[in-house]
């Protein structure tokens, strides 16, 4: 028994630091922002935990502290310009910001350690902390959710024109959006950084991005338990049917184009409308 | 100044084949108002397909452009039925046909992994005869000189189709407007299906060639080029064919002179800092001006 759970262990904290990385991107989503950012907030975010950590010494809380708010400052300067495009063109743009990233992280040897990366950095979180950091992060999207934030980001993803004619200043919140989901990125990129014992560039690139990206649709853009639903689905699913191992990317695959087709509000949320639909239904008949 | 000539050289026929794979690309855009960012992957099946016409059958290898033109364009078919043509008919956002076509991506190489055992696969040697040429000092290689020469006759077929056939008709009535193309009589959903048809087998072409100047075939290879197919369709504006030809043109020359020079690290940030800025300073690219056959939607 005790065996069983110390092998669940690591799985269950790479769901934790997944659920993270997820949120970031949730965020952005549900504020209609067309961001694929969250790789290279968490590259961001990584490098900063383990340059401060490894380097300089700095005390682990201090350092995830230091990844949050380098990832929260990239994404307010990155929204500065981002916030005036819109749809496929936001995409495009983040995503170059990702390759950006990347392609510094390789050429700012020094810094960086280039290709090679950064190894033997010393492993500072176990469970306990990353379940704090989890929990924490989890009740401020509840309370944001719960907090009008969470409807004015619902009423600018569903239709901004109208969200500007009942007073939304929408670039504020895109703003807050983007500087939101880079303060969770650089957290989740610190996380893997102070857990992993070594970082490449090629950790936070085009698959990363689209992982996360899949967290999000297969979980839900609305509701924040959403993208931890989404998180701890792929990362358990390859582990739970051994035989599907082989072949998560095919998985993945299938599974990212029946949801979007049949499922487009993912798991969660539709679970939410159909739940909310039956209680109308049974509101409306009992008088 | 003969070795900056020469990159300049080397950067045309590059460019020459991005701007082939970037064509596909754009021309879904410009038709159907979607990313496809299954592109790159069907691209590579075309290499693949073209690698097995040589090693396994043992044909020409003009017997196997041919071949994976076809093929690509099939798969390509194939990507519309399963990751767009569901989408549309339900009216969806464009959100929702990135995410598909993401799906249909990984689909498409986690098949062509298990397929080539992830292995990384070669031309036979000798497939293509290796001859130099001296021109003004520059060196030439015959593969350069087919490279470009196959470019440009794909390149005149495209606008052939597009420009002087009922097809090409057809395609620009539906960029423009598929309502009014509807009304005219046009089976909208055939069209988009030529559409998918002539991208992917662009697409193969290039893969075809990519395959052999590079010499590797491998079931990632896909990638990359689907990346940088992002900075040349933004550089010459998105969905403008005469823009994806010259993008792809500044493109490899940018990256060529960068790698020559500079570092190939360093190249790859310069040609995404040029594709951030570009979209911040003119989001309907370079070229956003020069094109009327196809219509930049901002949304």
């Amino acid at each position: 028994m005790i065996g069983f759970v110390s092998s669940l262990q690591p799985l269950g904290e790479l769901v934790l630091v997944n659920a993270c990385l997820a949120f970031s991107q949730y965020v952005v989503l549900r504020a209609g922002v067309f961001s694929l950012a969250t790789a290279g907030f968490a590259s961001l975010g990584a490098y900063g935990a383990a340059i401060l950590a490894a380097r300089h010494g700095v005390p682990m809380p201090l350092a995830l502290v230091g990844a949050g708010l380098i990832g929260a400052v990239a994404g307010l300067v990155l929204s500065v310009p981002l916030s005036r495009l819109r749809g496929v063109y936001q995409a495009i743009a983040t995503l170059a910001f990702v390759q950006i990233v990347l392609s510094l992280a390789l050429y700012l040897e020094p810094v960086t350690g280039g290709a090679m990366g950064m190894n033997g950095l010393p492993r500072l979180i176990g469970g306990w902390e990353l379940i704090l950091v989890f929990g924490v992060i989890f009740y401020a999207m509840l309370a944001l959710s719960r907090a009008g934030i969470g409807s004015t980001f619902d009423a600018i993803r569903q239709e901004e024109t109208v969200a500007v004619s009942l007073g939304i200043r929408v670039v504020d919140y895109h703003r807050l959006a983007f500087a939101l989901s880079g303060a969770l990125g650089g957290l989740g990129g610190g996380l893997m950084a102070l857990r992993n014992y070594s970082l490449v560039p090629e950790d936070f690139g085009f698959p990363l991005l689209i992982a996360v990206l899949t967290f999000v649709v297969l979980g839900g853009r609305v509701s924040p338990v959403g993208p931890v639903v989404g998180a701890a689905v792929l990362t358990l699913l390859p582990e739970i049917a051994r035989p599907l191992a082989d072949y998560r990317l095919l998985v993945n695959g299938v599974l990212m184009v029946l949801v979007i087709i049949y499922w487009p509000h993912g798991i969660v949320d539709t679970i939410r409308l159909h739940l909310r639909q039956r209680r109308h239904a049974v509101s409306q008949a009992a008088p | 100044m003969t070795l900056v000539f020469q990159q300049i050289l080397n950067g045309f026929v590059v460019g020459g084949t991005y701007a082939l794979f970037a064509l596909g690309f754009t021309l879904i855009f410009g038709v159907l108002h979607v990313l496809n960012l299954a592109h790159g992957a069907v691209f590579m099946w075309g290499a693949f397909v073209g690698l097995f016409t040589v090693t396994s059958l043992g044909l020409p290898l003009y017997v196997a452009f041919i071949a994976a033109m076809l093929a690509a364009g099939l798969i390509s078919v194939l990507v519309d039925l399963v990751a767009f043509r569901p989408l549309r008919a339900r009216g969806s956002p464009e959100f929702a046909a990135i995410i598909s076509s993401i799906g249909v991506a990984q689909i498409l190489m986690s098949l062509a992994q298990i397929a080539s055992q992830t292995q990384v696969y070669r031309f036979p040697f000798g497939t293509f005869p290796i001859v130099f040429y001296n021109v003004l000092g520059l060196r030439i290689s015959l593969q350069q000189i087919v490279i470009v020469a196959s470019v440009v006759v794909l390149v005149a077929l495209l606008l052939g189709i597009l420009f002087a056939t009922s097809f090409g008709r057809q395609i620009r009535a539906v960029a423009i407007s598929e309502r009014t193309a509807a009304l005219l009589g046009i089976s909208v959903s055939n069209i988009h299906g030529l559409t998918f048809f002539i991208s992917g087998a662009l697409a193969g072409a290039a893969g075809v060639i990519i395959g052999i100047a590079f010499n590797s075939v491998h079931f990632l290879m896909g990638e990359p080029y689907l990346l940088r197919g992002f900075v040349v369709i933004i550089l010459g504006g998105l969905g403008s064919i005469t823009g994806a030809l010259a993008g792809g043109l500044i493109f490899g020359m940018v990256q060529t002179l960068s790698i020559a020079f500079l570092s190939s690290a360093l190249s790859d940030a310069i040609l995404f800092g040029m594709m951030f800025l570009i979209l911040l300073v003119r989001p309907s690219g370079l070229f956003g001006a020069l094109h009327r056959q196809v219509r930049v939607v901002r949304q």
